[in-house]
């Protein structure tokens, strides 16, 4: 309830604020949240994304956000003596870990492909890059299974028709995060069009970082890893003398 | 209650984890083994990456294994010069087992291998266990007595760098305790496990030491191994998930204590024939999910 005040609050201000802004630019937007911190009770957040346009009828909102780049091992299996093994591997370079896009309509519909090209509005057009892999000569059937397996595990994900558009002026999404969601800087890009032309475009960020004990013990077992592993064993002799002090007084 | 595990990098179960560490705690106290063997495979069967849950589960056996030990120490249950050539092996293996460890992971096979080895262990833990409890089951029945086995002079007697272990009222050859050390100590480093159903066995009939302290003594080594293998894998692979190894420890200690203090109510060999069909079940479960044909034959990984 107290968010819900809080979001409808900050529409309303945003809506009130963006009156005066638009002779300078047509699109303003903000988020509920600029960081997401993943704590030792994380299980994904949700993070309102809300805005206002100087629309007409039948303008688009697409929304695009984007986390860090990395390698993705992308493994196949095949049948050997009996048991499924891995037989084959290829390294996708510079995937991006997290790739959502959200609009009001199907994009084919809003925009054209040269456009969708551009602005990377699906999922065939990231510029990966590897010196040793010739990616443009790979056989389709491993970056299909790279999107295949990204989308099922909602790191790669599609939201046609989600965005609700209020009067030409107002949108609101709410971005979902999966608690297996990747740290870093998530680049949020909001896209305005008209007619299949962009006319005004703003971009966020958030920063996903983890905080508290759980980023602690992730540090200190990245960093100091031989003082990691005395602790876990320290900590589990503590336990096993501990438990055995109270259970000889019971 | 959902804890967000910060090595494996998901979100789990908290209660659940406590639970499996628990009822297999109470398994270990009425049995008298260790429970690793069982630990590791439910936590992958959770979804923990299975590098992780090896090194983890590795990291929880130092905690029952210690309060074990202070237990039949209490009672001068433990040859503490046999356990230390013991764990001399043990530490040399668990450091060969990690090094094995490694060059699997480099070459991508480290999962299957850690299934693998699982599956045939299970399954002759299993059908061992199985045979042998039934056999004795039946054999009360029928009124029999048990033949004990008798201990035997052969040539691993001939081996030498003899030395007399004094507790164990023994006079034998270093090497061979030394050998069965490196063998547990690979197996802990590889599969998560503290190898109590190998070294109990080995340390009965083949260094023909006294029941009372086989026991005892293996717990002894165990501790070193597992902690040798903790700050290997915590060093080299980044593996060991404190906050995992913390729960299911805090689970499996107070388990440990309930299932010795009940362990009377049960025969032994009902209760092993019991744990001989909770391992072939998990073992059958491992089996069947690398012979079915997978969802997707192709799978991502992140890397760095």
């Amino acid at each position: 309830m107290r968010t819900l005040i809080k979001n409808i609050l900050l529409i309303i201000i945003i809506a009130l604020n963006s009156f005066t802004v638009f002779a300078q630019d047509n699109l303003v937007t903000d988020l509920s949240e600029s960081t997401v911190e993943i704590s030792s009770t994380f299980s994904g957040a949700d993070i309102l994304l809300f805005g206002a346009y100087d629309g007409q009828k039948n303008d688009d909102i697409i929304v695009v956000v984007s986390g860090q780049k990395g390698n993705i091992k992308v493994d196949k299996k095949e049948k050997k003596f009996g048991i499924w093994m891995i037989t084959e591997s290829i390294k996708f370079s510079n995937v991006p870990k997290y790739y959502y896009i959200a609009s009001n309509r199907k994009i084919e519909e809003i925009t054209n492909k040269s456009e969708i090209k551009k602005r990377k509005l699906d999922f065939n057009n990231f510029e990966l890059k590897n010196n040793k892999i010739d990616y443009k000569n790979l056989d389709k059937k491993w970056y299909e299974a790279l999107k295949r397996n990204m989308k099922k595990k909602q790191f790669w994900k599609t939201e046609e028709n989600s965005i609700k558009l209020n009067k030409n002026t107002l949108f609101r999404k709410t971005l979902s995060l999966p608690s297996n969601v990747s740290t870093g800087m998530y680049n949020v890009k909001i896209l305005h069009y008209r007619k299949g032309n962009l006319i005004s475009q703003e971009e966020s960020k958030i920063k996903i970082d983890k905080t508290g004990i759980s980023a602690n013990i992730y540090n200190v077992a990245q960093n100091f890893s031989a003082i990691y592993g005395i602790i876990a064993v320290i900590v589990a002799l503590f336990f096993g003398w501990f438990t055995n002090f109270i259970f000889r007084r019971i | 209650m959902y804890i967000y595990l910060p090595i494996a990098e998901q979100p789990i179960n908290a209660f659940i984890v406590l639970g499996i560490g628990w009822l297999v705690g109470i398994i270990m106290g009425m049995v008298g083994i260790g429970g690793g063997f069982l630990l590791t495979p439910l936590m992958i069967f959770f979804g923990i990456p299975s590098p992780v849950a090896v090194a983890s589960v590795a990291n929880q056996l130092v905690a029952p294994s210690v309060s074990g030990v202070l237990s039949h120490w209490k009672s001068g249950n433990v040859d503490f010069k046999m356990g230390t050539i013991l764990l001399v092996g043990g530490v040399i293996g668990s450091s060969i087992g990690v090094l094995i460890f490694n060059i699997l992971n480099a070459i991508g096979q480290l999962d299957l291998v850690i299934k693998l080895s699982y599956v045939i262990f299970l399954a002759i833990i299993g059908s061992l266990m199985f045979i042998e409890s039934f056999k004795l089951i039946v054999q009360t029945k029928r009124g029999k007595p048990n033949r004990g086995k008798l201990h035997q002079h052969n040539w691993l007697h001939g081996l030498p760098f003899k030395t007399r272990f004094r507790k164990s009222k023994l006079y034998i050859s270093i090497i061979l305790p030394l050998i069965i050390g490196v063998i547990v100590g690979i197996l802990a480093a590889l599969m998560g496990i503290g190898g109590g159903f190998i070294i109990v066995p080995a340390m009965i009939y083949l260094l023909g030491m006294p029941t009372s302290l086989v026991i005892g003594t293996s717990l002894f080594q165990i501790i070193f191994v597992a902690a040798n293998t903790t700050i290997l894998q915590a060093s080299q692979n980044q593996t060991v998930d404190i906050v995992l190894a913390l729960i299911l420890l805090i689970g499996s200690v107070i388990g440990v204590q309930i299932g010795s203090k009940f362990s009377n109510l049960m025969k032994g060999e009902h209760l092993r024939l019991f744990l001989s069909f909770i391992i072939l079940l998990v073992g059958f479960k491992l089996i069947l999910d690398l012979v079915t044909i997978p969802l997707d034959i192709f799978s991502i990984s992140v890397i760095q």
